[in-house]
């Protein structure tokens, strides 16, 4: 069975490569690291992820404008998007899986569990969410 | 036999008899004209002859609208009610007892179709060989009084009014203080949580990897766990000062909303044997955002039940219901529309009988970062957040130590 391709893109290297780590460690994920945004789109076409995990906050292009580019591209506007954000925040933070809908797609309140992250990126490729 | 006192005045005329020098050089119909032209009111009672009046002039008539034909021979009682002619006439023998003239700054004298008239009153008494004539003079001072009485009016509204000032000041900068939190903690969550990301994910790695853990290295990845899971809750708390006014409020089912509350917290219920008791109005709908009522209510009964820990029979009770706004609140912050007196409201009351609140925290429990409880245990931000929630909502909340179950009562004011 082909891995699933996660690429993520986040202007920290950190908490990409960390992603990385944690996802990669799963067994079924194969990670690509973006931390300029402005290479997202060039990357996108190279690697041709099956889901991308995109953060809201960033230099440059942010993961608004990235969106939008992926969007007006026709090979990759089909990519299922989720935005990794720190500015949201769900009230009842005992909960573990707490996602915002916003105009934009949906949202996953930074900090967040890898078991969290797998959880939203199958349920984003089997169609749930 | 008591000595009679000694007169101060002799009155060298009789009335009735209009005899003396003075009459006889005036003569009786002179005098009386002089007494009706007067601008003050004058009469006179025999007090040797039940206080009948003997003398009741023009300004007299004017006054208490009891003409002279009428009053002249009569007693108090045959022309005022029972309580004033009572008072005319303690007052009388009062005056006669003491021998003394009585000035009586403001006294009311009720009439027959005009409204209360006040009256600058001096009685005098004259004794005047075996009788005794008690002389009165009155000026009518209502239109000074009824203006000083509507000046004192002016002046207490003005005076509410400053403390009204005074109060909403106080709510300003209590508004001021939050505002700038909430914009604060947007600006520190959004740096704050990207590097507890980092922690989050890494500690999960090492969690992952380690596979030979000894029982230190299990405690300190357990514990950065939990340091994170607080963090990451406080930063949420105090972002929700800034984001909270995104709202989506709804219809909904008051006692639906409540009893998922509980549901969610049957666990800690059962477990600290908390009895619960509702008392819900039936059909009682509330104009809010569902999540965020939630929260509030969640936090209001999660420290209530906290309260209870060392409770010998911890009970909860909660109580809806319809009514309609009659105190004048007191404290708090006001925002957005005010409820106010008569306006339709729906209250839901949060009672415990914990220990209460002591006296000198009632008024902190608000305030951002007061808590009572031990450091991890409580942020101190949930009550302030409730508030601040509730108000958004155009309510209020109050917390007061409850009538009945001798702990803390929450009461929580809504528009209908």
């Amino acid at each position: 069975m082909s891995k699933i391709k996660v690429l993520a893109i986040d202007d920290e290297p950190g908490a990409t490569r960390m992603m990385k780590i944690n996802l990669e460690s799963l067994g079924q994920y194969q990670v690509e690291m973006v931390n300029d945004s402005t290479q997202s789109i060039a990357t996108a076409l190279r690697f041709r992820p099956d889901i991308i995990l995109l953060d809201m906050v960033m230099p440059n292009l942010d993961g608004g404008d990235v969106k939008r580019l992926l969007q007006e591209n026709e090979e990759l506007k089909d990519i299922p998007v989720l935005f990794l954000t720190a500015l949201v925040s769900d009230s009842d933070t005992s909960s573990d899986v707490s996602l915002v809908e916003s105009g934009d797609g949906i949202m996953i309140p930074k900090p967040v569990k890898t078991e969290v992250l797998r959880s939203c990126i199958e349920q984003t490729l089997s169609g749930v969410l | 036999m008591r000595a009679r006192p000694r007169p101060r005045i002799i009155l060298k005329y009789d009335v009735m008899d209009a005899g003396g020098d003075f009459s006889e050089k005036f003569g009786l119909k002179h005098y009386q004209s002089i007494l009706d032209n007067l601008p003050v009111a004058v009469f006179a009672k025999d007090a040797t002859d039940e206080f009948r009046f003997l003398l009741w002039n023009k300004k007299q008539e004017t006054i208490s609208t009891i003409p002279r034909q009428r009053a002249l021979g009569r007693t108090d009682y045959d022309l005022f009610s029972q309580e004033s002619a009572q008072y005319f006439r303690e007052m009388d023998e009062k005056i006669v007892r003491s021998g003394k003239p009585l000035e009586i700054p403001e006294e009311i004298l009720e009439t027959g179709d005009r409204d209360e008239v006040y009256l600058h009153t001096y009685k005098i008494p004259i004794f005047d060989h075996d009788r005794t004539i008690l002389v009165g003079i009155s000026e009518d001072v209502t239109e000074t009084v009824t203006n000083r009485k509507a000046l004192q009016k002016a002046s207490r509204t003005i005076q509410a009014k400053e403390q009204e000032i005074e109060k909403t000041q106080l709510q300003l900068i209590q508004i001021a203080k939050l505002e700038s939190i909430g914009q604060l903690a947007a600006g520190v969550a959004h740096e704050v949580k990207n590097p507890l990301n980092l922690i989050l994910q890494g500690v999960e790695y090492l969690d992952r990897t380690i596979t030979e853990k000894d029982e230190n290295t299990a405690f300190v990845i357990e514990e950065m766990n939990h340091a994170i899971t607080r963090a990451t809750k406080i930063i949420n708390e105090l972002v929700d000062f800034s984001t909270s006014s995104r709202f989506d409020k709804r219809e909904c089912d008051l006692a639906g909303l409540l009893d998922g509350v509980l549901l969610m917290l049957r666990h800690d219920c059962s477990r600290l044997d908390v009895q619960i008791d509702r008392d819900f109005a039936e059909g009682l709908t509330v104009h809010v955002d569902q999540a965020k009522f939630e929260q509030v209510i969640l936090n209001v009964v999660i420290n209530a039940i906290h309260a209870l820990r060392d409770v010998a029979q911890p009970r909860v009770a909660i109580t809806t219901r319809k009514s309609t706004y009659s105190d004048e609140r007191s404290e708090g912050v006001r925002t957005g529309k005010q409820i106010r007196i008569g306006d339709p409201i729906v209250e839901i009351e949060i009672g415990d009988n914990g220990a209460g609140i002591s006296p000198e925290h009632l008024d902190k429990v608000f305030d951002p970062f007061f808590t009572t409880k031990p450091t991890g245990v409580g942020t101190g931000l949930g009550l302030s957040v409730v508030r601040k929630i509730v108000e958004l909502h155009d309510g209020f909340i109050t917390i007061t130590n409850h009538p009945t179950l001798a702990g803390a009562m929450v009461k929580i004011v809504l528009p209908e």
